[in-house]
């Protein structure tokens, strides 16, 4: 099956106030999605991310390189046929009602009025909207247009979702019921592509993700390919003393006790034995593997070095 | 079909329409219906309002209206509105735009005969703008082609009288009258109001107007008077102005303003040109 | 084309919750129940001033309303980033600049048939039949549709400040077109002469599909005069309208 998103050495750059100088948004990206998976744009702020999803939607147009939804350029009117999408921050239409800005936009997807009405009903149960969906939309809070914005990405049952920092600005409980549709829309067979900076969502719910960086492609691919699946090192938390002989790096946390970080599990025994040895108390053991976070910011420190080479 | 070719050919389509409509609205329009009717030119006051306050700008758009409207020598009951729209609608805009009470003036007194209306207006015009010495030399003119000489000393004294005024010039055509009237010397009289460096735009405007209708008429004066002495001499009058000349009545034929040669009916033996027309052709 | 009906119906239900609307049709109202009394303050004719306020009426407030609602209709969209997802529904990007345009035009129809209709109304209670006014409404529904026209297509590549003193100036310059044929025969030649041709052709002759006056005085409008001003209105902002959707086509939402 052809991919559901082909992007090509995307170069995107804009000018800058008054067209003085310009900054690149953009520059040769590479990236693909395929059919049924959940992919994320990861990066900072600032990162090209949000510039990449405009010119997926055809809001913007590529200095170079190519675009293709579903095989078809942006601005094709079939192709966004089958796609839904929320834009950070949304805005919608305030003097509607939640159910006349969802009737409105599917008739804008060709629906009929009794499709429509089932759609609606069953989205805005799903977005957990239900009993406020004559409100006016002006009396939202945002959490609420949140919701009603993924109401309308999803009412007509697209194929892929495009979200950009679908969780921003939301608490945890939001935040949780956006990763449990997220990861519902793909039981469905949709395919899901967010973006996000908040990476421990994304850690959660994503198969590949890409890693911008001040409009740069620096790390791509599956997760567990990107991030090795062993444990990496082993933080002991140690109350009293720990004995010189253990070999690893030691931290002082706030309450006074020490934070012991082994190499690896083999460590682990001897270091216990030691360290009960001299008299101290293991108080936690925490096995980490490289978070998403690690990479991210093992990413930023190289591009960030390379900059400062070049 | 792509999408800007298909919007291209919309717009050619909806241009081309609106101009077939366009050329037909012109046609049916009435031949002589420049600008519109004066049925509609309502008072000067609930103009002024309309004006929202652009109360100049309108005095200017309704005077270049109002030129084109007479200009149109056609036209049937000419003179009937000139003091409504020289001496109220404007003057209510904006009375201190000088340029209208003398043009109203002198299309009265050229062209419609009407003295009074004439002198209505550039006393109107004077009564509000009292440090404008041309209007009331101006009527002391017309009083003096009318012959009214009293009332012509009246009004030079007045126009004497306003500082600013060239005392010395409006003294002498004052006393112009005593020794007959000699258009040339006046064509001469204008010529240094014109060239007088201290004048304004309205006065040098006045002069220049003044130049060209006394020259015209001068010509004509002349020409007549050849036509005369022709007939004296040869029994018969010219077929052709050219005539004078080989007779050695004239030195040579003079031209209008516009450079155009004076027009000649031997049946009448009047000499005209359309450069005495106040608004030209 | 049902994208285009869709965004018409819901901009004409956006202009009728928004109070400002309800407040021009409520002055407009206004002007027309008192017309009958200024009425009062002339000498002859009191049906005339009945029928010049009341045209004036539909004409002025109408102008208003396309203006003020015309050139905020896409730059507030922008604005307001409302733009964002409705652009990324199946709609092609003229479809929505039409169907602002359709929904505006609504509106203003629905405007002029209240306040038109009450003007007739006015003039019928009056004793006098209205009947030589509906040309002259109908010209005037004509004229705001081309005076909108130009509204939306400033509306979708300027802010609505700039819009809005477009369109007003592109309104005044329309009825002062008939100086521009004046000052075409007193300059004969040159490039002064081109500019004066162009301009004539170009801006919206609305001077010509201003038949208030006649239809006042009862003077009957003759049906090819009517036909080709309606035509040449309808016409010019077909052409206008397809401009804007040009413009919107080619824009960037950074």
């Amino acid at each position: 099956m052809p991919p559901v998103i082909e992007i090509r050495n995307l170069r995107k750059s804009f000018r800058g106030h008054l067209g003085i100088g310009s900054h690149l948004a953009v520059s040769d990206l590479s990236l693909s999605v395929e059919p049924g998976e959940i992919y994320g744009l990861l990066g900072p702020n600032g990162a090209g991310k949000t510039t990449t999803l405009k010119v997926l939607l055809g809001l913007v147009k590529p200095d170079a390189g190519s675009v293709a939804l579903f095989g078809r350029p942006p601005r094709d009117v079939a192709a966004r046929r089958r796609l839904g999408f929320l834009p950070e921050n949304p805005y919608f239409y305030d003097y509607l009602t939640a159910v006349e800005f969802l009737d409105l936009y599917g008739r804008l997807h060709g629906l009929d009025a009794a499709e429509r009405r089932r759609r609606i009903e069953r989205a805005i149960e799903r977005v957990g909207l239900k009993g406020r969906e004559k409100t006016p939309l002006r009396k939202f809070s945002k959490g609420m247009v949140q919701r009603v914005g993924l109401a309308q990405a999803i009412q007509h049952d697209p194929e892929l979702v495009i979200l950009d920092e679908p969780m921003s600005g939301l608490d945890p409980v939001g935040r949780r019921e956006v990763r449990d549709l997220i990861l519902a829309l793909k039981a469905q067979g949709k395919t899901i592509f967010f973006s996000s900076h908040i990476l421990q969502d994304a850690e959660m719910v994503c198969d590949r993700v890409a890693i911008l960086f001040k409009g740069k492609l620096r790390a791509v691919g599956r997760l567990d390919d990107l991030m090795s699946p062993d444990a990496k090192w082993v933080e002991v938390t140690v109350k009293g003393p720990v004995p010189s002989g253990v070999p690893g790096e030691r931290r002082v946390n706030p309450d006074g006790s020490t934070l012991l970080v082994l190499a690896g599990f083999d460590a682990l025994a001897p270091a216990v034995a030691a360290i009960t040895a001299a008299g101290g108390t293991i108080a936690g053991v925490w096995p980490r593997r490289e978070s998403l976070e690690d990479l991210f910011l093992r990413e930023i420190g190289r591009a960030q070095v390379e900059e400062r080479v070049s | 079909m792509s999408g800007t070719i298909r919007a291209g050919l919309l717009l050619a389509a909806a241009v081309l329409g609106a101009g077939v409509a366009r050329a037909r609205l012109v046609a049916l329009e009435a031949p002589s219906a420049g600008p519109k009717d004066l049925l509609y030119l309502p008072n000067g006051k609930y103009l002024r309002a309309a004006s929202l306050g652009q109360a100049p700008v309108a005095a200017d758009l309704v005077y270049f209206w109002a030129i084109q409207y007479y200009s149109d020598y056609q036209r049937a009951d000419r003179f009937r509105y000139i003091e409504h729209v020289f001496g109220s609608v404007i003057p209510e805009l904006d009375p201190r735009f000088i340029d209208p009470y003398w043009l109203g003036a002198l299309i009265l007194t050229t062209e419609a005969a009407d003295l009074e209306g004439g002198l209505r207006l550039l006393d109107l015009g004077a009564a509000k703008n009292p440090g404008e010495w041309v209007l009331p030399f101006l009527a002391g003119w017309e009083c003096d082609h009318a012959k009214e000489y009293d009332r012509a000393a009246a009004y030079f004294d007045r126009a004497a009288r306003i500082p600013g005024a060239p005392a010395a010039l409006v003294r002498l055509v004052a006393g112009m009258r005593a020794r007959g009237e000699n258009l040339r010397e006046a064509i001469a009289k204008w010529n240094e109001v014109l060239a007088d460096p201290r004048g304004d735009d309205a006065s040098h405007a006045i002069a220049e107007r003044q130049v060209r209708t006394l020259t015209v008429r001068a010509d004509l004066k002349d020409l007549e008077a050849a036509v005369v002495t022709f007939r004296e001499l040869r029994g018969a009058p010219p077929r052709r102005l050219e005539e004078l000349v080989h007779a050695g009545i004239l030195s040579r034929l003079p031209l209008d303003p516009d450079g155009k040669p004076y027009r000649y009916d031997p049946a009448t033996g009047a000499v005209t040109s359309d450069a005495s027309r106040v608004l030209g052709s | 084309m049902r994208a285009m009906v869709a965004v018409a119906l819901n901009t004409f239900r956006e202009a009728i919750r928004d109070r400002v609307l309800y407040l021009i049709l409520a002055v407009a109202l206004l002007v027309v129940a008192g017309s009958r009394f200024v009425a009062m303050l002339t000498v002859g004719s009191e049906v005339k001033i009945v029928k010049d306020l009341g045209l004036a009426a539909v004409s002025i407030f109408g102008l208003l309303i396309a203006v003020f609602v015309g050139t905020a209709l896409v730059s507030k969209e922008i604005e307001r980033r409302t733009v964002y997802t409705l652009l990324a529904q199946p709609i092609a990007r003229w479809q929505f600049v039409a169907g602002k345009y359709a929904g505006l035009f609504l509106v203003l129809a629905a405007n002029v048939l209240v306040v038109g209709g009450s003007v007739l109304a006015a003039v019928a209670l009056m004793g006098e039949s209205p009947v030589a006014l509906v040309p002259a409404v109908v010209l005037i529904l004509v004229e705001l549709a081309v005076v909108a026209a130009f509204a939306v297509l400033f509306s979708s590549f300027t802010n609505p400040i700039l819009a809005a003193v477009g369109t007003v100036a592109v309104y005044v310059a329309g009825h002062l077109s008939w100086s521009f044929d004046l000052l075409r025969k007193r300059v004969t030649t040159g490039a002064a002469r081109t500019l004066c041709d162009v301009l004539h052709a170009v801006l919206p002759n609305l001077d010509r599909l201003d038949v208030k006056a006649d239809a006042v005085h009862g003077i009957a409008i003759p049906a090819s005069t009517f036909a080709a001003a309606a035509a040449y209105g309808a016409f010019y902002a077909l052409a206008v309208v397809v401009l804007a959707c040009v413009v919107f086509e080619r824009r960037e939402f950074a």
